[in-house]
């Protein structure tokens, strides 16, 4: 493998946790805050969806 | 003994995008071997496609330790 | 040390091994900075300067084996890690770079050594520190080789995005650069080597228990030793592999960080 698809494969792993924990983390805070419980299943899809789009703007695309 | 559940069920859930990288890879390799010309165009299928499989593994983890 | 004192009370049921064997007491007197893992490393560092040392002051034409050892692991740092991740402008990062390799390599191999066996690495405030200057190291080089608003801009900002997408991306950018990078970097390490030293305790003090035993688990415990010792090669492999994945990851984001465009 070259260094730019071990690279790639770090930086994606590294991408997908951040945005998790991130927008994964503001929903469970609202959550704590305002006592619901689905502000923290949303934080954590919006996370996901921010990762992989912005996977697929640096990876993805040519 | 004490631990929590949350870890099992993890380690269950990781299993699917474990066998799903491992999948994506292997036909991203053979792939490129038999035809090293097409790999500008699989490689972003194949990170794309790991991209999608990592991030459920992610989202189980982060749920084992919120739950 | 552990094992002796646990397996002297006769009657008294396994203990598994657990997170408790990796807090050792000091070994001279009650002195905090005398522990096992601080005297490993210390004892690297002066096996790791002596080694290279005496394998570069006769350095000759045709080298001696003990110099050719030295300078295969030079060699390997230089050419396949730093010039072939970094680009011409490698030589600077080099010192760094091996120091990281050696270092770290030689503190995991300590954990398969007899007598030595621990890991100092699964201490997780040793790959803390070793993520902390890498951080401050490609941050600063990013920072001079393009100014900071331009470094800032070009972590923050993607190219080619609809503005209402950045309120979605950049946090995600920020956190990956300042918070998941040198977070991952370190706890890949101190996981790795967790594990590791676990694993291997609890084959080895599984079989001494199993010695211990009727007859019957007497005839098992053969198996649990030798399944202690192909691990311990196994582990062998994993500690060369996470000493080589620290430094390539440094290098990566040193040359991410002096690359013009991501």
């Amino acid at each position: 493998m070259s260094n730019r698809e071990e690279n790639a494969l770090w930086s994606i792993f590294g991408y997908l946790l951040s945005g998790l924990i991130f927008w994964g983390g503001i929903g469970w805070a609202l959550d704590r805050w305002l006592g619901t419980g689905f502000f923290l299943l949303g934080g954590l899809l919006v996370g996901m969806a921010g990762a992989i789009y912005l996977v697929w703007l640096r990876f993805g695309r040519d | 003994m004490t631990g929590t559940l949350n870890l099992v069920g993890y380690g269950l859930s990781a299993i699917g995008p474990a066998i799903a990288t491992g999948m994506i890879f292997a036909a991203y390799i053979s792939g490129v071997a038999r035809q090293p010309e097409a790999r500008s165009v699989l490689q972003p299928i194949a990170f794309l496609g790991f991209a999608l499989a990592e991030a459920l593994a992610l989202f189980g983890l982060v749920l084992a330790f919120v739950l | 040390m552990r094992s002796l004192v646990r397996f002297s009370a006769e009657g008294e049921g396994f203990v598994p091994p657990s997170s408790n064997d990796f807090n050792l007491p000091p070994i001279f007197g009650d002195n905090a900075y005398t522990t096992k893992p601080i005297l490993l490393v210390g004892l690297s560092v002066i096996l790791i300067s002596v080694f290279f040392l005496l394998s570069s002051r006769k350095a000759a034409i045709v080298p001696s084996k003990f110099q050719f050892a030295g300078e295969s692991v030079y060699a390997f740092v230089r050419n396949d890690l730093a010039r072939d991740v970094i680009g011409h402008e490698f030589m600077r990062f080099v010192p760094y770079l091996f120091t990281l390799f050696t270092f770290i390599l030689t503190n995991n191999i300590f954990g398969i050594v007899p007598f030595l066996q621990f890991p100092a690495m699964s201490h997780v405030s040793f790959p803390y520190v070793l993520a902390i200057f890498t951080f401050v190291i490609f941050h600063y080089v990013g920072i001079r080789k393009q100014g900071i608003g331009k470094y800032v801009k070009e972590i923050m900002f993607m190219p080619g995005v609809p503005k209402a997408a950045y309120v979605l991306l950049t946090p995600i950018e920020i956190v990956t650069f300042f918070l998941t990078r040198p977070l991952t970097l370190s706890l890949r390490l101190f996981a790795n080597m967790f594990a590791g030293h676990l694993l291997l305790l609890v084959f080895i003090l599984g079989g001494d228990h199993l010695l211990k035993g009727v007859i019957g688990l007497k005839l098992i415990s053969p198996f649990a030793f030798a399944f202690g010792i192909g691990l311990t090669f196994f582990e062998f492999m994993v500690q060369c592999l996470q000493a080589y994945i620290f430094t390539l990851l440094t290098a990566l984001y040193i040359a991410g960080a002096l690359a013009d465009e991501h």
